[in-house]
């Protein structure tokens, strides 16, 4: 029978061959095509992220500056949603009937299957209401919002919204919905505050059913909760502040110089941080963005305003280090500095020494001092060298430089270099010809963060610590070293106390600032009036107190507050007095300042 | 032949003669089938293992049953059954009727027949009564399989059953019926007609897949190298090819030189038909006069081709010729009909090289694959034994089946070798057909997966199947030791 036992091996061949592309087969799905194993993932599991809840932010003396409070996103997977009376849903949720349906509708064009946010941060009451009625197809998710109990410091903490699409690119941390710092503090220290969201890997059948946490919760995160901030910010001063910068555009900064702690950063105008919260954030946001006065624009660290005379004791300092100034060198004031265009000065006793000419801001001894900087033959001149020895002088202030501080929209200022003149008049040019840096007029660009590191330099004979707004992260040990470090200016601090001695006696002796002395607080100061080309002349005042042992340096730049003494040097007295004694002991002052309104028709001229 | 050691009468069983491979294959199946259908079905609250209320449960009281129907059948004398084979197969028939005309549907087939709390589905007895019938009149001592007469009986003994089962729309278990087909090349029937089957399904997939111009060439290649094979004349044929190829570019350049447009596809077409008159005038000189037949296969591929395209378009439904499309992987509708079989996919793919687990698959849990427990049972095994256990269950199958094919040739007499050929050629279609289209290699049919699915009827039906041809083996066994003794 050979034909037949071909035909039985004919039927195993065939037997063998099928066997074989069921095994290739399953072989290539199971453990070649990898696929199935993606599809099964995203069949069967949903990611549920939890959310933590965001570090809250005290300030030095433990009051809260901003809280984190429970609230919810409403949550839609469209799919699921069975009919439900809309009305009522929008009763709870206090939004129209139209409204809903429009969130539905994108929702719906979004994804049917996967869930959308359709109204964000609703209060825990209408979460339990929500709770109540349940509507299929709708859930709540947990998130945190953000309260303000001071509602102060508004550019200084800054705000939360969802990332944009180019963050979530870069930073795979981030997923669509999430909330991120955008300015201020929140930004700064996003990292600490934002926590680490969980992910709960729940199990889902094929109607899209909960069945359970998968693998017993193995592969589950719970969320860490952000860490709180502890700020260096003194809320009360910094509410007076911002009270006493009222209807002045303008900002202060307060330094403790002992250890760059930032007491006060205001700016001003300011705003309530409450309103960029929860559903109105994005109508108020563009209502800020609007005002012309640029309320969301921190001044304090952004803003390039001319330091004016304030910055007459950097060149006293720069002069004695480089041998060319002594103290008591004395150089008259005709009403001015006489030589090539010329200087304007007020009136006052003349010939002085360095501590008077500090005292009463002569503007004519100042010009002497950097014309003998500049033009210092040691260094050939000027051109070669002598304009930038001194740019590194000032550089060492930490003017023309960023502070490094913590605030991330920090800006460097401006110091011009001997480049930019060069360029400027066809490098034809002489210390004359750039003598209004002397005053601190001029190309300089600095802002009132730099200056009031210029103040707590001062205050500490001859270093400074960067100026930083946190005191404190929860959970750790320190914040970052480099705040712990005393920077040094190539000026050396024996140099210090002739311009201690002169800005002591501006305030309380004979000087720009006399009316501003409180007794026993020995304050010292330095008045400074910028001119610049938009209007009235700036006002500003740096001053610290005590005298010895400095705890409190305060900058103050009032835009077109005219003269320092009119409106920056009360603001910063108030300050100070209240700083250190507590109380403020000239009450009809500090309600005059309250009131004072200054006139912008540079930012209001348009529009409203 | 006289037996005087033979006390217990002619149906005593030796427990040497019976397959123990066969059995041990099967109940290793069985309860592997088991776990899974617990797999499949399970679900935290309801744990226990004979909780009637659950299909685990249900299995496990079909599996007891099953063991004692297999004693049972290994207890009685084997050759009944040549005797009751008629008898149960006429009995199956008056059931089939019945269920067509009082039967109940259960997912649009009219095929179960309700006894209290029992559903029976006759049709997976009928292959088994079929089998026996088959067996006993191909046995008979005048049987001649080539004669028109044994065709006609042998269609109808096939026929019925399947037109039956048909109208009762349970085309999967009607298709199942193809076995036999199998058990009858066994037995010697014309090889001609399977390779003529075997082609008409290979030109019909080729037909949707592929464009006619590379179908033209590859009919024209296979009946070139049929011819070549036969005659021997590679070298000619070679040539001829080349002359075919000349003849068709020819034409194609000449007349698209003229002006008129002709496809590719119609100028190789005339380049044949310009071939003939050298077709004729080699075969006449050579003496070649089988040509003509190749000649006529060549062209009746060309038409069949051609008649499939044109029934396809201008025939069938819309609906049908979707069927079709998404069959052969050319269009696929994720909602619609091919659902199943990528979450059956899916579900298979996930398991990876070890799988998930007893009890870890998640597409198995949460029923993304439709009749899981039944038909796609095998998703679960592939899900949570991942491609160890796949294999596993493939091998056992194949085993199975070869052992079938080995006690069917160990047979001295046809009934038995022609029950256990059925026997295994059920088998395979059942195994090819289930795993076939859990991973897409096949359509979707709804057929079980023997010893695996759940379903009372189907493990009743495979049970007395597979151990019907266990006792026949061990009473020829039996017989043959005793009339060597």
């Amino acid at each position: 029978m050979k034909t037949v036992y071909n035909r039985q091996k004919i039927l195993q061949i065939c037997l063998f061959l099928v066997v074989f592309v069921i095994i290739g087969r399953l072989f290539w799905l199971q453990v070649i095509d990898s696929d199935y194993k993606d599809f099964a993932r995203n069949n069967a599991m949903r990611y549920m992220v939890q959310y933590p809840p965001r570090g809250e932010v005290y300030d030095r003396n433990g009051e809260f500056l901003v809280q984190s409070t429970e609230s919810y996103d409403l949550m839609v997977i469209p799919r699921d949603v069975e009919p439900f009376d809309t009305v009522d849903l929008a009763n709870t949720l206090g939004v129209t009937a139209e409204e809903i349906r429009k969130a539905l509708d994108k929702a719906r064009r979004y994804s049917k299957r996967r869930p959308s946010m359709i109204f964000k941060q609703l209060s825990k009451e209408v979460k339990l209401k929500l709770d109540e009625r349940h509507p299929v197809g709708f859930y709540t998710q947990y998130r945190t919002s953000r309260t303000y109990p001071r509602k102060i410091a508004g550019n200084l903490l800054g705000y939360i919204n969802e990332v944009d699409e180019a963050t979530i690119k870069r930073d795979p941390y981030y997923r669509m919905g999430d909330y991120i710092g955008k300015s201020g503090i929140e930004k700064s220290y996003e990292k600490y505050l934002r926590g680490r969201k969980g992910v709960k890997v729940e199990l889902v059948d094929v109607y899209g059913m909960p069945q359970g946490s998968y693998a017993d919760g193995r592969y589950d995160t719970l969320p860490v909760p952000g860490r709180a901030i502890t700020c260096t910010i003194d809320a009360g001063l910094q509410q007076l502040a911002e009270e006493l910068m009222a209807g002045k555009v303008g900002s202060v900064v307060a330094i403790e110089p002992a250890t760059g702690e930032i007491l006060v950063m205001a700016s001003s105008p300011s705003y309530d941080p409450d309103k960029l919260v929860g559903r109105d954030l994005g109508n108020n946001y563009m209502e800020l963005l609007r005002n012309r006065r640029h309320p969301l624009f921190n001044r304090a660290v952004m803003s390039r305003y001319p330091p004016g005379s304030t910055f007459k004791v950097v060149n006293g300092l720069i002069g004695m280090q480089e041998g060319v100034t002594l103290p008591g060198d004395l150089h008259p004031c005709h009403n001015g500095y006489t030589i090539g265009r010329g200087v304007k000065c007020h009136s006052h006793l003349s010939p002085l020494n360095l501590v008077q000419a500090t005292a009463n801001s002569c503007n004519a001894y100042f010009c002497y001092v950097l014309r003998d900087i500049l033009d210092n033959r040691a260094y050939g001149g000027i051109t070669r060298g002598g304009f930038d020895r001194w740019r590194e002088y000032v550089k060492s202030f930490g003017f023309g430089r960023k502070l490094e501080s913590d605030f991330w929209d920090e800006l460097a200022g401006y110091v011009p270099t001997s480049e930019f003149y060069d360029r400027r008049y066809r490098g034809s040019w002489n210390s004359l010809t750039v003598i209004s840096l002397a005053i601190g007029q001029g190309e300089l660009g600095v802002t009132p963060l730099q200056l009031a590191n210029l103040g707590a330099t001062i205050a500490n004979r001859g270093y400074y610590y960067i100026p930083h707004v946190v005191k404190k992260i929860a959970g750790l040990d320190s914040i970052d070293a480099r705040f712990y470090e005393k920077n040094y200016t190539q000026v050396d601090p024996k140099h210090f106390e002739p311009i201690v001695e002169g800005m002591y006696q501006a305030v309380n002796v004979a000087g720009t600032a006399t009316r501003f002395a409180v007794p026993g607080l020995d304050i010292c100061g330095k008045t400074g009036t910028a001119q610049n080309p938009n209007g009235a002349d700036h006002s500003t005042f740096l001053c610290f107190a005590p005298r010895d042992n400095p705890k409190i340096v305060v900058s103050v730049y009032v835009e077109h507050g005219r003269f320092g003494a009119t409106a920056a040097a009360p603001i910063a007295s108030l300050l100070v007095e209240q700083y250190l004694t507590d109380t403020i002991r000239r009450p009809e002052m500090m309600q005059q300042i309250k009131e004072m309104n200054i006139a912008y028709p540079m930012y209001d001229k348009r529009g409203k | 032949m006289t037996n005087e050691v033979n006390k217990g009468g002619g149906g005593r069983l030796f427990a040497s003669d019976i397959d123990w491979w066969t059995v041990g294959i099967y109940v290793l199946m069985v309860f592997f089938g088991w776990l899974n259908i617990y797999a499949a079905v399970y679900n935290e609250e309801q744990a226990g293992i004979f909780d009637l209320s659950q299909r685990y449960g249900m299995q496990m009281l079909w599996i007891g049953i099953g063991f004692f129907l297999a004693i049972s059948i290994l207890l009685i004398d084997g050759k009944y059954w040549h005797m009751l084979a008629y008898p149960f197969y006429f009995a199956m028939l008056g059931v089939m009727l019945f269920v067509l005309l009082f039967g109940r549907e259960i997912n649009g087939a009219k095929a179960w027949l309700v006894v209290g709390p029992v559903q029976i589905q006759p049709a997976e007895f009928m292959k088994f009564v079929t089998a026996l019938a088959l067996a006993r009149y191909m046995s008979a001592y005048n049987f001649d399989l080539h004669s028109g007469r044994a065709l006609y009986y042998i269609g109808l003994i096939i026929g019925i059953p399947v037109l039956l089962i048909l109208a009762q729309n349970d085309t999967g278990s009607a298709l199942v019926f193809a076995a036999f087909f199998l058990m009858l090349y066994r037995e010697g029937f014309g090889s001609g007609l399977y390779v003529v089957v075997l082609m008409l399904i290979f030109l019909f997939i080729i037909s949707f897949l592929l464009e006619p111009l590379p179908i033209l060439f590859i009919v024209l290649l296979l009946c070139l190298t049929a011819q070549g094979a036969v005659n021997r004349n590679w070298r000619d044929t070679l040539r001829y090819f080349a002359l075919v190829l000349l003849l068709g570019i020819v034409l194609f350049v000449a007349l698209t030189f003229l002006g008129t447009t002709v496809s590719l596809y119609h100028a190789m077409l005339g380049g044949v038909a310009l071939s003939v008159p050298w077709l004729v005038r080699y075969a006449v000189r050579r003496h070649v006069p089988n040509l003509w037949q190749f000649a006529l296969l060549f062209a009746g591929a060309v038409l069949f081709t051609g008649v499939v395209d044109y029934v396809f378009n201008n025939v069938l439904q819309v609906h049908q010729q979707k069927r079709i499309l998404d069959l052969l992987g050319i269009e696929n509708d994720p909602h619609g009909w091919s659902y199943n079989v990528i979450q059956s996919k899916i579900a298979i793919g996930s398991g990876g090289f070890l799988g998930k687990g007893f009890l870890g698959g998640t597409q198995t849990r949460f029923s993304f694959v439709p009749e899981q427990s039944t038909d796609f049972i095998f998703c679960t095994v592939g899900e949570e034994w991942g491609f160890v256990g796949s294999l596993g269950v493939v091998l056992l199958f194949l085993f199975l089946i070869l052992r079938l094919m080995r006690m069917g040739e160990r047979q001295k007499e046809p009934f038995g070798r022609i029950y256990c050929y059925s026997v295994a050629a059920i088998f395979f279609m059942h195994f090819v057909i289930n795993i076939g289209m859990t991973v897409g290699l096949f359509p979707v049919v709804g057929i079980p997966l023997p010893f695996f699915s759940y379903g009372g009827s189907s493990l009743m039906a495979f049970t007395i199947l597979l151990f019907v041809a266990v006792r026949i083996d061990a009473s020829q066994y039996d017989e043959s030791a005793r009339k060597l003794l």
